[in-house]
């Protein structure tokens, strides 16, 4: 149930330095849609009195959703146009206690630091997943009927559930112009009755889905849904938390492990003759290189860079701290 | 020319302008190469293509605006050390981020470039402007990134000076005077033309009636003459001929045709009390009553909604806009010619006068007219 057709969320804050991983995410992989989940909390609405008991996922309205960071998520269906989390491991994200992961896993495998436990800690605040984004490389902003119909799906779990999707590589030659665009959206159910009559198998592929998504698909019959637009609002933030950093780093590795297990998987075919093995080793060592030009060097450069503008931030900080002091006994 | 940017550091200049509430600016450092391709086909024996490609490194964020130039765009170059430093040395451009604006250079910004490529020395120095947009419920937001290279186009001002827009507008306007002469000319000429026809249409005329007129009287005269000898009783009114115009023809004056018509009825006065509306029901009950405005110079853009003949203030076709400005014109329609100097006393120009020491003997059009020719 969708909780009667009212919308849960009124407006997404997205936290500067949270955005700025999603951008660095966007933006590292022009082939292919990149995901990631959004950590974050929704405060109570103001002026609502909390009873006793403890309401699971209220209806509330005017709510809103505060994005403090981000994990980046691997992808082990490489596809162009296919990027989906079973439910399974995103209620697995949600729950306060470290987030597992499954090394023999088919799917997506989220990475091993505790990023709950991390957030919980500096903010005094439990942290949960409450949104997932991906990036359009090259394609228009808007979400796909895909996309509309797998946020459906999270909303089932969480009606404050939100998507945000980054759309980066947009060029018009005509006028030299380069576009990047971010939206933020939900789904509700579409009202007309008359467009619900499709065959569920029109909606999504068999072969890609897993159990869940599938038994999903039997239990309710899947009638058309609809995007909502949400309004989304970076909020300044004018140093890098901690959780935002190690998450821009993460990247690498992960684009690192993809390869390895990748090559392992090839690997592990023992019957392949020398000069395959050879390729594939070159073909492993091509990607690595070309990864570490495309990710690895521009991120060391730019941390190095941050690196000194802090370092001078810091010395003008410190001149400012010490006239306000002078300032300050000067009036006592 | 190809530019490449790396996403961190795109990203960082998205992250600095997001964590600020007014516009953002900084420069960009990195290198700029050239790439020689020599392609060898067999249709072809060898092509070689030149590339220059735009390399950005990183970014080097100014804290404020304002920071190495000031509001007239004069770069100041121990500002713009203290910015860069070292890092002086590996500038390729700058850039600027603004939110809900065009995507092209301000005046200010193409100042502020000039100054830039010669202080620092990169004649090719670039600008990449990014623009913020956003939709109305702020659902989705987009950020636009143009590179510039605006060296090579033209300047504003010419070797003497003097704004290039104001040589070419002065030539328009003398094509323009030159043509308004030159077609006044056979005007002129036709009018002449018009007038002899005219005059010979009424001579003619006056000659065709002044016959007709002679004719009558014969007959008359010889039916006098017959009817004197025959008795009757009604004697016919008497016609009195209609006294001929003798034909007068003053240059250049078109005499009225010799039908003599009654004089047209007098203009009606406009008023709301007047019940004559009979064709017109709804015209003269509604309080704003939209009149055709001659446009003038100095005419405003809005209609008078006086229900009468009478026009507001700035003189649309009355020759009060010829005189020196009427005290009822308010400050708002003066010249709006800015000085952001004092004026001197021996200023010659009309234009560096602010509006308190602006004299009221000059009405507008004059001084403009003696301006252009002093050019």
């Amino acid at each position: 149930r969708t909780g009667g057709g009212k919308m849960a969320v009124q407006a997404v804050h997205l936290e500067a330095d949270a955005f700025l991983v999603c951008l660095n995410h966007a933006l590292s992989t022009e082939k292919e849609e990149v995901m990631g989940l959004c950590i974050g909390e929704v405060p109570p609405a103001e002026g609502r009195p909390r009873e006793g008991r403890v309401a699971a996922l209220p209806v509330d309205t005017n709510r809103i959703v505060h994005i403090h960071s981000v994990i980046i998520l691997r992808r082990s269906d490489k596809r162009k146009d296919r990027v989906e989390i079973s439910p399974e491991q995103l209620s697995a994200a949600s729950t306060e206690a470290e987030i597992s992961f499954s090394r023999n896993s088919s799917r997506l495998s989220l990475p091993q630091s505790s990023y709950h436990g991390l957030l919980a800690e500096m903010t005094g605040r439990p942290m949960r997943v409450v949104g997932w984004y991906h990036s359009h490389p090259h394609i228009t902003v808007w979400p796909s009927h895909v996309d509309v119909r797998t946020q459906a799906m999270y909303q089932m779990m969480d009606q404050g559930f939100v998507g945000l999707i980054f759309s980066c590589f947009i060029e018009d030659k005509n006028t030299k112009t380069g576009r990047i665009l971010y939206t933020c959206f939900q789904s509700v159910q579409a009202q007309k009755s008359s467009d619900t009559a499709r065959p569920w198998t029109d909606c999504c592929k068999v072969v890609e889905v897993s159990f869940l998504f599938a038994a999903f698909n039997y239990i309710s019959y899947p009638s058309r849904y609809d995007r909502i637009e949400i309004p989304i609002h970076v909020v300044p933030h004018e140093t890098i938390g901690k959780v935002c950093l190690e998450s821009a780093v993460e990247l690498p590795k992960i684009l690192c492990q993809e390869e390895q297990d990748a090559y392992r998987r090839i690997h592990s075919l023992t019957h392949l003759d020398s000069v395959t093995k050879i390729h594939n080793g070159s073909v492993f060592t091509k990607n690595l290189c070309s990864q570490m030009s495309a990710i690895s060097g521009p991120l060391l450069q730019w941390l190095e860079d941050r690196l000194e503008q802090n370092k001078q931030r810091m010395q003008e900080l410190q001149q400012e701290k010490e006239q306000l002091l002078e300032e300050l006994a000067a009036l006592e | 020319m190809a530019a490449s940017i790396s996403g961190y550091t795109f990203s960082s200049v998205c992250y600095c302008s997001a964590n600020s509430s007014a516009d953002h600016e900084g420069f960009l450092l990195g290198e700029v190469r050239q790439e020689e391709t020599v392609s060898i086909s067999d249709s072809q024996i060898s092509n070689t293509e030149f590339l220059q490609v735009i390399e950005i490194h990183n970014h080097e964020p100014c804290s404020k605006l304002f920071s190495f130039y000031d509001y007239a765009g004069k770069v100041n170059e121990e500002s713009l050390d203290r910015i860069l430093k070292d890092r002086r040395k590996n500038v390729i451009g700058w850039y600027r981020f603004r939110r809900n604006t065009q995507q092209q250079m301000s005046y200010r910004e193409h100042i502020i470039h000039k100054q830039l490529t010669h202080i620092l020395g990169v004649p090719d120095l670039v600008f990449l402007l990014f623009s913020f947009i956003s939709t109305a419920n702020n659902s989705t937001h987009a950020l636009e990134y143009v590179l510039f290279r605006p060296n090579r186009s033209t300047d504003f001002f010419d070797k003497d000076g003097v704004m290039k827009d104001i040589r070419a507008i002065y030539q328009v306007y003398n094509a323009l005077q030159e043509k308004v002469q030159a077609v006044c000319i056979d005007v002129e000429k036709s009018e002449r033309v018009v007038e002899a026809f005219q005059a010979d249409v009424n001579k003619l005329k006056r000659q065709i009636a002044q016959k007709k007129n002679e004719k009558e009287q014969e007959i008359r005269m010889q039916q006098a003459i017959l009817s004197r000898q025959m008795p009757a009783d009604n004697v016919e009114p008497m016609f009195v001929p209609r006294m001929s115009y003798t034909g007068f023809a003053v240059e250049g004056c078109t005499l009225e045709d010799s039908d003599v018509s009654d004089p047209p009825p007098p203009y009606s006065d406009f008023n709301t009390s007047t019940h004559d509306s009979s064709g017109s029901p709804g015209l003269l009950e509604s309080s704003s009553i939209f009149m055709p405005r001659p446009q003038a110079v100095g005419s405003s853009s809005y209609v008078s909604t006086s229900a009468g003949l009478k026009y507001s203030g700035n003189g649309a076709s009355m020759p009060s806009s010829q005189r020196a400005l009427p005290d009822n014109v308010d400050e708002s329609e003066d010249s709006d010619y800015e000085n952001l100097l004092e004026p001197t006393e021996s200023s010659d120009s009309e234009y560096s006068q602010t509006r308190e020491s602006r004299p009221s003997a000059h009405p507008d059009g004059d001084s403009r007219n003696t301006q252009t020719s002093q050019i």
